[in-house]
């Protein structure tokens, strides 16, 4: 096969380390974030005036000192925007317009021809709040002494998973109701049951929020945001402003980090409303650091009471599970991320009797958002706890009690769902043969403990039933591959993966395939969100078989050209070749003008695109008073982590020797990329362990900056950070790929306060797990004096 | 924390020719006028609300701000125009070594390149991570005021969080730190909450030299951060070094001094029965040290 006019590439390039396709651009700094974007000097630069009272009754605004100041072109308030919004349930609005509900919360807004001008305008206006009783504590919350902060709860539109209990602050009540639990503690030899409380954190990406609205000359409005889910913004863009999602158009290019924080929206909206006043011109939207922190959606609290109990013989018979979810003032994913703790309540572990109340709690707290684990890490940290003292308890090994009482292939799980083949158990062997785990070892002082930790995990992709993906992919006369998807490139390395799969389908090398950015709704095929570690999986799919279209386009026009079936044909390296006649020839030209017909009898074909979807078909609702249905989710992607600590008697520090995280991940399309999230997701797990925390008092955050908000540095990273991973294939994945973006982060909370228990004997079980907090521990427990 | 600024309040930028006119514009404009050095404070302090000056006064250009000069009887001056990276790459700061390793740990190697330890010190923070050092090696400042030149010894500089013995048109110039003891040896050890750039929790200044003229052969100075509204001193704890026979027991004794003198707070870095018990082990560890630096 002649290819000498063909660059070298990578062939078949699933399951191969490429390099990533924007490596260069974002270390060079070439590449372009929504900031770097020129507008010209029609910009106006939008600030915010927010609330300063947790809870409260707005009596009165006043923006007319604000609208005189020269400068000043639009002022904006709640009754301009009087339309409820809400990715779930429709119970906000862009503005506080009778009640503001958290500290933060946007009152007004001005857009003038300078930010500084700007932030002028926002202390001319004036607002009186009549404070009201406030709620801070997600339990207290859901009680009945709480004061409601949504009276109008019962009036709120709602999919019909979500379930509110009006009259109430609870904006969503998911129940698992399955077997006996009652019975079942009965039989157990042993029951544990704890508490846990885990804080607000902050998903912290480098890049602040920003946003740019403009409304165009035919009245559409074109929104430029770093965004996680242009088309999801869209929508809700259409429902605020009351028009047609045609009516919208987002352009989001390269994201600075998201972590969840930039999917739905928040202060987007904002640009939008002032957009939509300012006769056309384009208005700038973008946070300060301190807003990023108060002002945007968290990782919503959790407090959690488990309870779980197994026989003498290790076998886990039931678990109670309790949980409050601190959702904050409204809500926009916490209804789901509740729900969420509901459906995986169980964790990884194989329960006959399960009985959950997950409640998400309305608080006058920020916003409860999408985090990276989606409730995962929260949950987790609890159960890998209880699980490790109800193995302590009964004397069991602790890595025999995990394979016991994983989760395998063929068990029916938490909601009913018969699970798919997992490689749990291989994860497990491979964490402690690598950790050493039955070995403990000698601390490298006297002033020293030294300990180690294990938990499993799981988790699904947490999204509405039929989230869907599309991609196309087209051929160039030069034989490179353009794809279009709707999905983002958050750093995570989609566009990568992406053109790997789209790759390998069509039969090019890795390097003659583009993927096509910035997204734009306008003209990028749909995709639901980039959230939930969905994209490897679904939108792969899409681009697969987007690639697949696109191949067999080409092979039927070859066919046809060459008289040939086109079951005989194939591409490989940028030819088309038969394995019948042994011909080939190169897509280049062909793929775009066609092949002429002998004898200059008319052509045959045209120019190749491909089209491909995916949506899952198979998902079903759940019970509402017992959250059990024939499949919950589409999958679970399951895993162990280790860590192997030392922690230093008189300061409390912990030091981290080594961690090893393993997972199941059906298919490595990029090893080396599937490491890095796994590298990179511990760490982020561990920063949120030892660190991080919103101080929040009475609703207003304490350390809103990187001085006293801590997130760790590279001088905080372990000795060692192991990741590996499996591969029991998932039937529908492209190659039996699943999700890994989230996971790598949830098990650590848990895992690193049973190390510290190893180390010290003493459970310091509620995060921040920080020196302080273990040292204080240690010497209530006489570990030190 | 409910407003933030996108960016710095108005102010006016006066770049004074000389020190004259640098001391009168400040004491005339006292208090809207503030002199400033690095800014790493300044500003991040100014974006936040806490200092809202009508005019920032340069003194970076005036005359004795660049001085960085070791001189065999007088001793290492700094000026207040050098940042700490310049004073860490200074061959001859390596005479002082607790100094050294104090400027190493403050902020992050970019802060550094700007922050500067005469602005560490004029900021009075208690949590000044260089201010022990120039303490324990008896700095004496030189300074720019209305009436002229004038010094002031560090030790009783500070006054209360913030807040020291400086006048309006006060302008330090720099600090001398005298020829330290031969022999000596120093440690600082700062418990921050991460490894990299964080505020001390507590940051204990200690150095060490073997002195005749004490009944334990060995004299300490102590400093403390972040544990009372000023640096803290704790003498009782140096006196218990330089009074008892220099073994496990005595350090023991004069940490638990220290750990009863300070007086700190609960805040959001730690709470104040932590500090405590941090100064505890944290002065036992580095007395220890310096105990084994010393007799190697």
């Amino acid at each position: 096969m002649a290819n000498t006019d063909t660059k070298p590439g990578t062939m078949n390039p699933v399951g191969k380390s490429v390099q990533r396709l924007d490596v260069m651009e974002k270390v060079t700094g070439a590449a372009h974030y929504t900031d770097d974007i020129p507008f010209g000097n029609a910009l106006l630069y939008g600030r915010v005036k927010r609330s300063t009272v947790a809870h409260g009754l707005i009596k009165r605004i006043d923006v007319s000192k604000a609208k005189a100041l020269p400068g000043v072109k639009v002022v904006v308030t709640g009754e301009d925007f009087p339309n409820l919004i809400g990715l779930y349930l429709k119970d906000k609005t862009v503005f506080a317009r009778d009640r503001v509900r958290f500290v933060g919360e946007a009152i007004a807004a001005v857009a003038a021809t300078s930010e500084e001008i700007a932030e002028k305008a926002i202390d001319l206006i004036e607002v009186d709040i009549e404070p009201l009783p406030a709620v801070f504590d997600a339990e207290f919350g859901a009680s009945k002494d709480a004061p409601l902060i949504h009276p109008d709860l019962a009036n709120y539109e709602c999919p019909n998973f979500i379930f509110p209990v009006p009259g109430t602050n609870i904006s969503n009540h998911f129940k698992i109701r399955k077997g006996n639990t009652e019975e079942a503690f009965k039989k157990c030899a042993v029951i544990m049951e704890k508490k846990f409380r885990v804080p607000h954190v902050q998903h912290v990406p480098i890049e602040p929020h920003i946003a740019v609205a403009q409304v165009e000359p035919d009245g559409d409005v074109t929104v430029w945001a770093a965004s996680q889910s242009p088309f999801s913004q869209r929508s809700s863009f259409a429902k605020a402003l009351g028009v047609s999602e045609s009516k919208i158009r987002v352009i989001a290019g390269y994201v600075g980090g998201g972590f969840g924080c930039k999917a739905g929206v928040t202060m987007e909206n904002v640009a939008v409303a002032l957009a939509s006043k300012s006769g056309g011109r384009p208005v700038k939207v973008r946070l300060t650091r301190e807003e990023e922190f108060f002002t945007n959606f968290v990782r919503q609290g959790l407090i959690i009471n488990l309870k779980i109990g197994c026989d003498a013989q290790g076998n886990v018979l039931a678990m109670e599970n309790n949980q409050w979810w601190d959702g904050g003032a409204s809500t926009e994913y916490g209804v789901n991320i509740t729900r969420a703790g509901g459906y995986n309540s169980s964790g990884p572990f194989d329960i006959p009797n399960i009985t959950t109340n997950a409640m998400c709690v309305y608080t006058n707290h920020p916003i409860g958002g999408a985090y990276r684990g989606f409730g995962m890490s929260e949950l987790h940290a609890g159960i890998i706890q209880v699980m490790d003292m109800l193995a302590e308890k009964i004397g069991m090994d602790k890595v025999e009690f995990l394979k016991r009482n994983a989760i395998q292939g063929g068990d029916f799980n938490v909601t009913g769902m018969k699970m798919h083949p997992v490689g749990l158990q291989e994860c497990i062997d491979k964490v402690a043969k690598e950790l050493n785990f039955s070995v403990k070892e000698k601390a490298s002082s006297p002033t020293k403990r030294r300990g180690k930790g294990i938990g499993i995990v799981w988790k699904a992709p947490s999204m509405p039933p039929n989230a869907g993906s599309s991609a196309e992919v087209r051929l160039n006369e030069d034989g490179s591959v353009t794809v279009s998807v709707g999905g983002q490139e958050i750093g995570q390395g989609t566009f990568t993966v992406m053109a790997q799969i789209a790759a390998e389908a069509l039969g090019v090398a890795y390097e003659m395939v583009k993927i096509e950015g910035p997204v734009d709704t306008r003209y990028s095929p749909y995709e639901w969100q980039t959230v939930a570690s969905r994209l490897t999986w679904s939108m792969g799919n899409a681009v697969r078989r987007a690639a697949e279209d696109a191949r067999k386009n080409i092979l039927e026009m070859v066919a046809e050209a060459w008289g040939e079936n086109p079951a005989n044909l194939d591409i490989k390296n940028g030819y088309v070749v038969s394995m019948k006649s042994e011909e080939s020839i190169s897509l280049k030209n062909i793929v775009v003008y066609g092949i002429p017909r002998p004898g200059d009898q008319g052509w045959i074909g045209g120019p190749v695109l491909g089209r491909g979807t995916f949506m899952p078909s198979y998902v079903t609702n759940l019970d509402k008073d017992t959250g059990q249905g024939a499949r919950a989710v589409v999958h679970y992607t399951t895993g162990c982590q280790g860590i192997d600590i030392e922690i230093d008697t008189e300061t409390g520090k912990i030091e981290i020797i080594k961690a090893v995280s393993v997972f199941d991940v059906g298919k490595a399309i990029n090893p080396d990329l599937v490491k890095a999230q796994i590298e990179g997701g511990f760490i982020q797990g561990m920063s949120s362990a030892i660190f991080e925390e919103m101080k929040l008092v009475n609703g207003v955050m304490k350390n809103p900056s990187f001085v006293d908000y801590r997130i760790a540095t590279t001088a905080d990273l372990p000795r060692e950070n192991i990741a590996m991973f499996v591969e029991t294939a998932q039937d529908d994945g492209p190659w039996g790929a699943r999700g890994i973006g989230e996971h790598p982060m949830t098990p650590t909370i848990g895992v690193l306060a049973n190390a510290i228990y190893d180390a010290v004997g003493v459970r310091v079980s509620n995060p921040p797990l920080s020196a302080e907090k273990i040292y204080l521990a240690m010497l209530e427990a006489g570990v030190v004096s | 924390m409910t407003s933030a600024h996108p960016g710095l309040p108005e102010f006016d930028y006066v770049k004074p020719a000389g020190l004259k006119e640098a001391s009168q514009f400040l004491a005339q404009h006292a208090p809207e006028a503030r002199p400033f050095s690095g800014g790493t404070d300044t500003f991040v302090r100014m974006r936040d609300g806490f200092f809202n000056p009508k005019y920032l006064v340069d003194v970076k250009g005036l005359e004795g701000t660049r001085v960085l000069k070791i001189d065999e009887k007088e001793g290492l001056t700094i000026g207040a125009a050098i940042p700490m990276n310049r004073v860490v790459a200074f061959a001859e700061a390596s005479r002082y070594p607790l100094l050294v390793e104090a400027a190493k740990s403050v902020a992050s190697y970019q802060l550094r390149s700007r922050a500067t330890i005469i602005g560490n010190i004029c900021n009075a923070s208690p949590a000044g991570d260089t201010i022990g050092a120039c303490l324990a090696y008896q700095g004496v400042l030189n300074i720019h005021g209305v009436d002229g030149p004038k010094t002031l010894p560090l030790n009783g500089f500070f006054t209360g969080p913030g807040k020291n013995l400086l006048k309006p048109g006060d302008i330090v110039l720099s600090i001398t730190l005298p020829v330290p003891p031969k022999g000596h040896a120093g440690r600082y050890i700062k418990l921050g909450r991460n490894r990299l750039s964080d505020l001390s929790i507590v940051g204990i200044s200690a150095m060490g030299v073997k002195d005749s003229s004490t009944k334990s052969g060995y004299k300490f100075h102590l400093a403390i951060a972040s544990v009372a509204p000023v640096p803290f001193i704790p003498a009782k704890a140096e006196e218990i070094l330089a009074n008892n026979a220099l073994n496990t027991e005595t350090i023991i004794l004069a940490a638990q001094a220290a750990m009863d003198a300070v007086t700190p707070i609960d805040d959001v870095r730690g709470s104040a029965q932590y500090r405590k018990f941090m100064v505890r082990n944290l002065v036992n560890r580095a007395v220890t040290e310096i105990m084994q630096k010393l007799s190697a």
